[in-house]
């Protein structure tokens, strides 16, 4: 078990710069989550802590040990990989039991340590079987199964739900966060699933072009992203957002100039940044007969989910959605007056992303 | 709709007919040879060929004869088992080499080595293994046959080792292996059929090979193929022995492709669809 620090990182590709300057302090017994788009460098940042890449700058500490240009194999750390990489000529036992043996592990407690592995992840018969006789979700355990009996310094997890079903995916994820919780060993888990990020993660950090756009724990995120980058990546449906600015003493839609539903402290920011961006969650959206502080929107599509209802509508040039009470009904084509809940309105810089408020 | 079925039978008709195309342009050489060892040494040459004949086995009596053929025999296995043991001792790690750090250009040097004529190997080769006194030896020979055997050690299994999801690699460094230990417990039992096949084309190619042994080889390491050559003269051609002698030279692969043959097409198509 041990913390993880990432000191002025740069990864480069030749001329291509992936990482360009990134610091990070994971600490001991955490759980984190790295979570971005696709090409934002999250994959690239596990490889190189597990030492399948290179670091071209900057420094790599695991516990008190800088292991820059520490072979991976030195680096007693485990990983599940995308595609579970399993060896396919062992069997599920030699699978599990393969880093032990290198390792000069005697043999019964290889065999200790194994079975204790595949009853806590519930692989027990399969334990003969070779991986192509297994399915997806079985293999997902083998290959954390073959991680836990190291008892590694850290996990590492590379997007290893990806290739699940939605159910199993679902199951796999509380299975994981429970097995965090249990083996209280440090974590990192990359994926670009943005509810994978909020339901396992001690900590995320969000991630885009190669650096931490915000790294805080899953409700800060959510309830106080750092920019509109963070704001619209974390939740779903994702946070809308409309063009405003100030005419006058009064905050309008870019777009046709109509008011928009901000306070009074809004204006000051405004002021200073000159044009912003009002953002808003689905979810936070109250509907209400009063048309005071609220906008009056028709409604163009109607998305029923059960617990909720989404409803799609235009406003000030842009689409949105609102999550609203599923007892509500509403059809195409109505009027509803949609208010900001109070506190829950965001205000970015227009001309950076970073939040005003 | 309806032409479909008619479709698929002139496509079966035609596979019919290439394989039949196939196995006439492959075999009636084969057949030729086969047929003429059992002639009577007056019909090998008579035109038209004769296909009625009473068979006799007089060319291969005439071999054991006149020549020491079992000794040539056991050459010929010294060499090709030789030179095939060598081509995998370095092409598995060669090729491993090259699609771990897909570095192509050494696969490439090997191919071109492999292409190129045996011409231009047989003056430097015979000048500089005269000077240190191993003509005629089998290390000669072995060494010299490595030329054919590993390239196609390389070159068959590279496809084979690329084959290899990357992360399985991966998954057994960050388990603690060394890149050795990959080659030897990941990386070789997954491409087992792809040495098999390795190894039977190895040895086929040096077993034939006939340019090296006549001239770095000496009475004593003669290999097969070579001494048949001696069975045509100026003028006076023993066909028949030829005949007897290239049939049974043709058998040991022959016999060994036979064997493995299942082996032979999965590991022939390995690498091309990820398992």
């Amino acid at each position: 078990m041990a913390s993880i620090s990432i000191r002025n990182l740069v990864k480069r590709y030749g001329s291509f710069t992936v990482i360009p300057d990134l610091n990070l302090e994971i600490a001991d017994h955490e759980f984190v989550v790295f979570v971005g788009p696709s090409g934002c460098g999250k994959s690239t940042l596990l490889r190189i802590i597990a030492g399948l890449e290179p670091i071209s700058s900057g420094e790599l500490y695991i516990g008190d040990n800088r292991v820059n240009g520490v072979p991976a194999a030195q680096r007693d750390i485990a990983m599940v990989f995308q595609d579970y990489a399993l060896y396919p000529h062992m069997r599920v036992y030699e699978n599990m039991s393969f880093a032990l043996e290198l390792r000069g592990t005697p043999k019964a407690e290889i065999d200790a340590r194994v079975k204790r592995a595949a009853a806590l992840l519930h692989i027990e018969p399969y334990l003969g079987r070779k991986p192509k006789e297994l399915s997806g979700g079985q293999r997902q355990r083998v290959a954390m199964g073959r991680a836990i009996v190291r008892n590694p310094k850290a996990f590492l997890f590379d997007e290893p739900l990806s290739n699940l079903d939605a159910k199993l995916r679902g199951q796999v994820r509380a299975e994981i966060k429970a097995l965090s919780q249990q083996l209280k060993t440090t974590m990192v888990f990359v994926t670009h699933d943005q509810i994978e990020a909020m339901t396992m993660a001690d900590r995320i950090v969000v991630m885009q072009s190669g650096t931490v756009q915000q790294y805080d724990t899953p409700e800060a995120v959510y309830e106080r992203p750092s920019n509109q980058f963070v704001a619209g990546f974390i939740g779903s449906p994702a946070m809308n957002f409309f063009p405003v600015e100030l005419r006058g003493e009064q905050i309008v839609f870019s777009q046709d100039g109509a008011d928009a539903p901000l306070d009074v402290n809004s204006r000051d920011l405004l002021r200073k940044a000159g044009h912003g961006v009002f953002g808003i969650r689905p979810e936070h959206f109250s509907v209400t007969a009063d048309a005071a502080g609220a906008v009056a929107v028709t409604v163009r599509l109607v998305e029923p989910l059960g617990s909720d209802t989404l409803i799609h509508f235009d406003l000030a040039g842009a689409s949105a959605i609102a999550r609203v009470d599923p007892a509500l009904r509403p059809k195409v084509g109505d009027r509803l007056n949609l208010r900001p809940q109070p506190g829950r309105a965001h205000l970015f810089d227009g001309s950076n992303g970073q939040v005003l408020r | 709709m309806t032409d479909a079925p008619i479709t698929d039978a002139w496509i079966r008709r035609l596979n019919l007919l290439q394989l039949v195309v196939a196995g006439i342009i492959v075999l009636t050489p084969t057949l030729w040879m086969v047929l003429s060892s059992l002639k009577p040494s007056f019909e090998v040459t008579a035109y038209p060929p004769t296909l009625m004949f009473a068979p006799t086995l007089e060319n291969y009596a005439q071999l054991a004869e006149t020549t020491p053929f079992l000794s040539y025999a056991i050459n010929s296995l010294i060499v090709t088992i030789g030179s095939t043991a060598l081509g995998l001792l370095f092409g598995i790690p060669a090729a491993f080499a090259v699609s771990w750090t897909r570095i192509s250009w050494p696969a490439i040097l090997t191919l071109a080595a492999r292409m190129a004529p045996g011409t231009l190997f047989l003056l430097p080769w015979y000048v500089m293994f005269r000077q240190v006194g191993m003509i005629g030896s089998y290390t000669a020979l072995i060494l010299s046959h490595a030329v054919i055997t590993l390239p196609i050690v390389i070159w068959v299994l590279l496809p084979s080792f690329d084959g290899i999801p990357r992360s399985v690699f991966e998954a057994a460094q960050v388990d603690g292996c060394s890149v050795t230990r990959i080659l030897w417990r990941i990386a070789l039992p997954l491409v087992a059929s792809g040495v098999a096949v390795a190894s039977i084309l190895a040895f086929v190619f040096s077993w034939n090979y006939f340019l090296f042994a006549l001239v770095l080889s000496n009475g004593d390491s003669k290999t097969l193929i070579a001494a048949a050559f001696n069975f045509i003269g100026e003028g006076s051609t023993q066909w028949g022995a030829l005949m007897a002698a290239a049939t049974l030279i043709a058998l040991p692969p022959l016999i060994l492709a036979a064997l493995v043959q299942r082996w032979l097409v999965s590991g022939l198509t390995l690498g091309a669809v990820k398992g």
